[in-house]
């Protein structure tokens, strides 16, 4: 990446022959595998950027770079849905703030990337009405995981450089990656501005970064860190640029939650993270097993009560005005709205819209919304005791490897949530996860997923880069 | 937990959903097993304890009251068909 | 429902004031724009993915008002998100504060001395402008997301005339206070009212704009509970017709669904900020007018109507310090608001100054100068600014008492006036003040009255 980028600005390569080349292959792979929803103008970027560095003011630690956005992440002109019918055609008056730092550092936007409607699920088949699933890189019969599954996919097919924008609600960065074998960067709430992200949840949503190693999703978060005036949540971060930061492994404590490497875990899964437990002891760390029992029981029930609460909230807004997707204009408005929403929502979106509606409606607030609220301060209370004990704490990221379309089916509603179970409770924390390959299982990918405090993703990626990714 | 197509019913109207007889159905055998299994937060002690509504303490983020640009009327409109300038147009009330 | 009401009519107030920040409430974009749709942004359009931020002037408006109604300030200020879907609703969300209001436990207290309990003052955001066209319903998002001042009341007023007076006075501590500008600002009310005679079921009129149209749609409704059948509905006010209509029946409530807003902080409100802001609230007017009047020992419904406009309160004071009190509290009343009043003006919109009223007022004291003299000067002083004192030597004006001067004019009016003298000796007392008018006349207002009058009565007799 690092000599692409210096190549790009001293002019030893043809920005824009490399773009249209990187575009090629990227609507070849899009054929095959269905990732991008819209396409940004790269063209016109690649040229703008060779002029620049033709005249030798080529600038920016991302110049030249074909970056990718996940379709919830607004681009300013380009169609975006958040992979829902009921914005289609919508195209945004601003950019993310993070696509914006993105550009800001020389970078060109390629495309969005497909995803579940609004980020509703693990798996990327709860695309909006008329828009089609994403192909899992490896074995098209079998899934990319979800929700930023056009994202993951994209980044292990493209060969051309390339980093993709993601973002995770109850483990949309980490599921995905693992599935499809790359590294997915989920980090601490609040490390990047969410302004312009089309919020699922609000208080659980986090933009983060796939590459293909470690390294490069570092630089990506480091872009687009910051405390930003447009979000009232972002905070400042300080300490070292993360992309610097270099692998240490010796003496670190790495908690083991033994549930999380039970029964419910795929064998091939288990065999997989514990190799990798055992090479990561192997140089220097020490294993402590810790007990969280709160996250680990009560975890998935607390975070989706908590995400289909604000879920429902945030999309009262789509009602056919404005922009998005309408319809005639009829009275009573009551019914335009109702008429509207139902011919644009997908099965998942109306679900949790109602199962959102119920948790936060009068009589049944206390017991759901208000409860989980509280047992959300327990969760966050668990992790936080327990990094007193140990550095990061290791598991899988998922139960499974990426399953194939026909046993999803098989699948009812809430058996797809139960599939969240290993990173629902670290997004309920806020706290930053990575997912890294190793190994596979049955010929797919495993993915590791290290887990640190608030605000420690260098510690995380210590670790990340210790195991060798 | 107890849902029935009559609660369905009020959340969809309340959410600005029209669901079709089997869907309503459909949805309140769902919607039954997820929040029964969703019940169990009530087995948690939760006594003294505060909710988080954030996952760190945020806390007292405000700005100046100074103007700045607006977005121009026309991209704005440019967006929707309902439109009859300068307003926007929506869908009669009574 | 058991109920412990006894009296006559119950009601309660839902008040909305249109706070006076420069820019909206969670955007900065500016407030006050009259083009349609041109002080718009993402956020207070609603846009995917635009997020609220909020304004600190507001929050300081919003407790500054809390305080000055005697409100209890929480801890801890929180945002809700109210959700119920409308044309003029950009997000079909409004935020607001739910949970736990800014302000509780304030009061107002009316001239008889009955207390109107506030229960709670919150901010939330103000919805856009709707305009009903045959066929359409046209929205104007300038006024979305515009900082508004909930102010609810207790079921504790008990007429129109009650509710007016609350109105007016909490619209003179909004004066008081400047957050609220009278020309740009606009102050909604939503009334809860029932009877007696009707079991006291509730009805809510929504939306009455400003505090006169406050009084007459109780008026109006309070009568029409008694002579029609009463349910529990919502009901909208008709200035124009003067009536009210039925909007839609309790019964089919929105369920709010109310949740903390996730895209806020909380907000500690510092004691320390508290008591700064306290310190910027300046004396309201009726611990104003009761201070006059136990310091000065001037009247006390002169003190009230001063004291009600702050600008000529300020001036009241600063005449008074050099001026007899009474005296001045007395031309301030009488002189100076009748003016403002007749001529529908401010004060600021005049040229007057303390310093050429305090001149004035003492020629006035130490009879240098008549009344009507004075009058007449501060006519002029509303339309410039001159020393009366030397425009009283330049024109003349002193007064003349001189009883010796006053004869020889008053012996050349009776002259001129045989009639009115005549009429005069035979009973007729308005002659009198008609031949008191021509020595006025002919000595340009400067005479004393009272000595004219004492003069020709004894020359007449």
């Amino acid at each position: 990446m690092q000599k692409f980028i210096q190549d790009a600005k001293t002019g030893n390569i043809d920005l824009v022959d490399h773009t249209h080349k990187a575009i090629e292959q990227a609507e070849k792979i899009n054929k095959e595998y269905r990732y991008i929803t819209a396409w940004a103008d790269a063209i016109s970027r690649a040229e703008e950027l060779q002029k620049l560095a033709k005249t030798g003011k080529a600038t920016g630690k991302l110049f030249g770079v074909l970056v990718s956005a996940k379709d919830n992440l607004c681009v300013k002109g380009v169609e975006t849905t958040a992979s829902s019918a009921i914005l289609k055609g919508y195209k945004p008056l601003f950019n993310a703030t993070s696509v914006q730092k993105c550009i800001d550092e020389g970078a060109i936007i390629l495309a969005k990337t497909v995803q579940d409607e609004f980020g509703f699920g693990g798996f990327s088949i709860n695309t909006g009405i008329g828009i089609e699933k994403p192909l899992n890189p490896h074995d098209k019969k079998r899934t990319c995981g979800g929700s930023s599954g056009g994202a993951a996919g994209l980044t292990q097919k493209a060969n051309f450089p390339h980093l993709a924008l993601a973002e995770s609600t109850g483990g949309s960065i980490a599921d995905p990656a693992s599935f499809c074998g790359i590294t997915g960067l989920t980090p601490t709430y609040g490390r990047v501005s969410r302004y312009g992200l089309i919020d699922y949840a609000n208080s659980l949503d986090k933009i983060g970064t796939m590459a293909k190693n470690v390294e490069d999703a570092a630089l990506l978060l480091d872009i687009i860190s910051g405390k930003d005036d447009h979000d009232s949540t972002s905070q400042e971060t300080h300490g070292p640029t993360l992309v610097d930061t270099a692998s240490a492994i010796h003496g670190l404590r790495i908690g083991i939650i033994p549930e999380t490497i039970g029964e419910g875990l795929d064998n091939g899964v288990r065999k997989a993270v514990t190799t990798a437990l055992y090479k990561l002891e192997q140089n220097g760390a020490r294993k402590i097993e810790l007990s969280l029992p709160v996250s680990m029981k009560y975890g998935l029930a607390t975070y989706y009560t908590l995400a289909m609460s604000e879920a429902s909230t945030n999309l009262a807004k789509y009602c056919g005005m404005r922009y998005g997707a309408s319809d005639q204009l009829s009275a009573p408005y009551n019914e335009y709205f109702t008429r509207v929403r139902t011919a644009n929502f997908g099965e998942e979106a109306k679900r949790r819209i109602l199962l959102g509606t119920f948790t936060r409606m009068a009589g049944y607030r206390d017991a759901f919304y208000k409860k989980a609220a509280q047992i959300r301060t327990k969760i966050i209370q668990e992790y936080a005791e327990a990094f007193n004990k140990v550095d990061v704490i290791i598991t899988p990221t998922m139960p499974v490897v990426a399953p194939t379309f026909d046993e999803l089916k098989k699948l009812n509603p809430l058996q797809n949530y139960l599939m969240d179970v290993l990173t629902v409770s670290p997004n309920l924390a806020g706290i930053p996860h990575i997912s890294i390959p190793c190994g596979t299982s049955n010929g797919m990918p495993v993915g590791l997923m290290i887990t640190g405090p608030h605000f420690a993703e260098h510690k995380i990626i210590q670790v990340a880069k210790a195991y060798g990714a | 937990m107890n849902i029935t197509p009559e609660l369905v019913k009020k959340v969809a109207e309340n959410a600005r959903l029209k669901l079709k007889d089997d869907e309503v159905k459909k949805f309140a055998e769902q919607m039954k097993e997820i929040l029964t299994t969703f019940e169990q937060l009530g087995e948690v002690d939760t006594t003294g304890v505060e909710p988080s509504f954030h996952p760190i303490p945020i806390k007292n983020i405000a700005r100046e009251d100074i103007p700045k640009e607006c977005t121009k009327r026309e991209d704005a409109l440019a967006l929707t068909p309902h439109r009859q300038d300068p307003y926007f147009k929506g869908p009669k009330i009574l | 429902m058991a109920h412990k009401f006894t009296t006559d009519a119950i009601i309660g107030l839902e008040v909305h004031v249109q706070l006076n920040t420069k820019t909206k409430l969670f955007c900065s974009c500016p407030t006050n724009v009259a083009e349609p749709n041109t002080a718009i942004c993402p956020t207070c359009l609603g846009h995917p993915g635009s997020k609220p931020v909020l304004n600190s002037k507001a929050l300081e408006f919003a407790t500054k008002l809390s305080l000055a109604l005697g409100c209890t300030i929480a801890p801890t200020a929180v945002f809700s998100r109210k959700t119920y879907f409308y044309p003029d609703l950009v997000k079909n969300y409004q935020i607001t504060q739910y949970e736990v209001p800014l302000g509780s436990h304030g009061i107002i207290i009316l001239d008889i001395g009955k207390l109107i309990r506030i229960e709670r003052v919150h901010l939330e955001e103000d919805p856009g402008a709707l305009i009903h066209e045959s066929g359409a319903t046209l929205i104007d998002y300038n006024r979305s997301g515009i900082p508004l001042c909930e102010i609810v009341t207790h079921p504790d007023m008990h007429s129109p005339a009650e509710a007016r007076e609350f109105m007016k006075k909490l619209l003179n501590i909004l004066g008081y206070l400047g957050l609220f500008d009278q020309n740009t600002c606009v102050i909604k009310a939503d009334a809860n009212v029932s009877i007696r005679e009707k079991n006291y079921e509730r009805v809510e009129i929504k939306n009455i704009t400003g505090f006169k149209e406050i009084e007459r749609a109780l008026t109006y409704e309070i009568e029409r509970q008694k002579q029609q059948d009463v349910r529990r509905e919502t009901r909208g006010w008709n200035a124009e017709k003067g009536t009210t209509y039925t909007l839609r029946l309790k019964e089919t409530e929105e369920d709010y669904g109310y949740i903390v807003e996730p895209d806020l902080p909380l907000f500690e409100i510092d004691p320390n900020w508290i008591r700064a802001i306290k310190a910027t609230i300046p004396e309201l007017a009726e611990a104003r007018a009761a201070r006059w009047v136990s310091d000065w020992k001037i009247d006390e419904t002169d003190a009230k109507i001063i004291a009600a406009n702050i600008d000529v309160a300020e001036l009241f004071e600063t005449i008074a310090k050099k001026i007899d009190p009474v005296f001045s509290s007395r031309w301030v009343r009488r002189e100076i608001l009748r003016l403002l009043n007749d001529e529908k003006k401010e004060l600021r919109e005049t040229q007057f100054r303390a310093q050429e009223l305090i001149e004035l007022f003492k020629l006035l004291i130490d009879k240098k100068i008549t009344d009507r003299i004075g009058q007449r000067i501060i006519e002029q002083l509303a339309k410039k600014q001159f020393s009366p004192a030397a425009y009283v030597k330049e024109q003349n004006l002193v007064m003349v008492a001189d009883e010796n001067t006053l004869e020889k004019i008053c012996k050349t009016i009776i002259e001129q006036n045989k009639k009115a003298v005549q009429d005069y000796k035979n009973g007729e007392e308005k002659s009198l003040m008609f031949l008191i008018g021509q020595v006025m006349k002919q000595t340009k207002g400067t005479a004393a009255p009272n000595v004219v009058k004492e003069l020709l009565k004894s020359l007449l007799a």
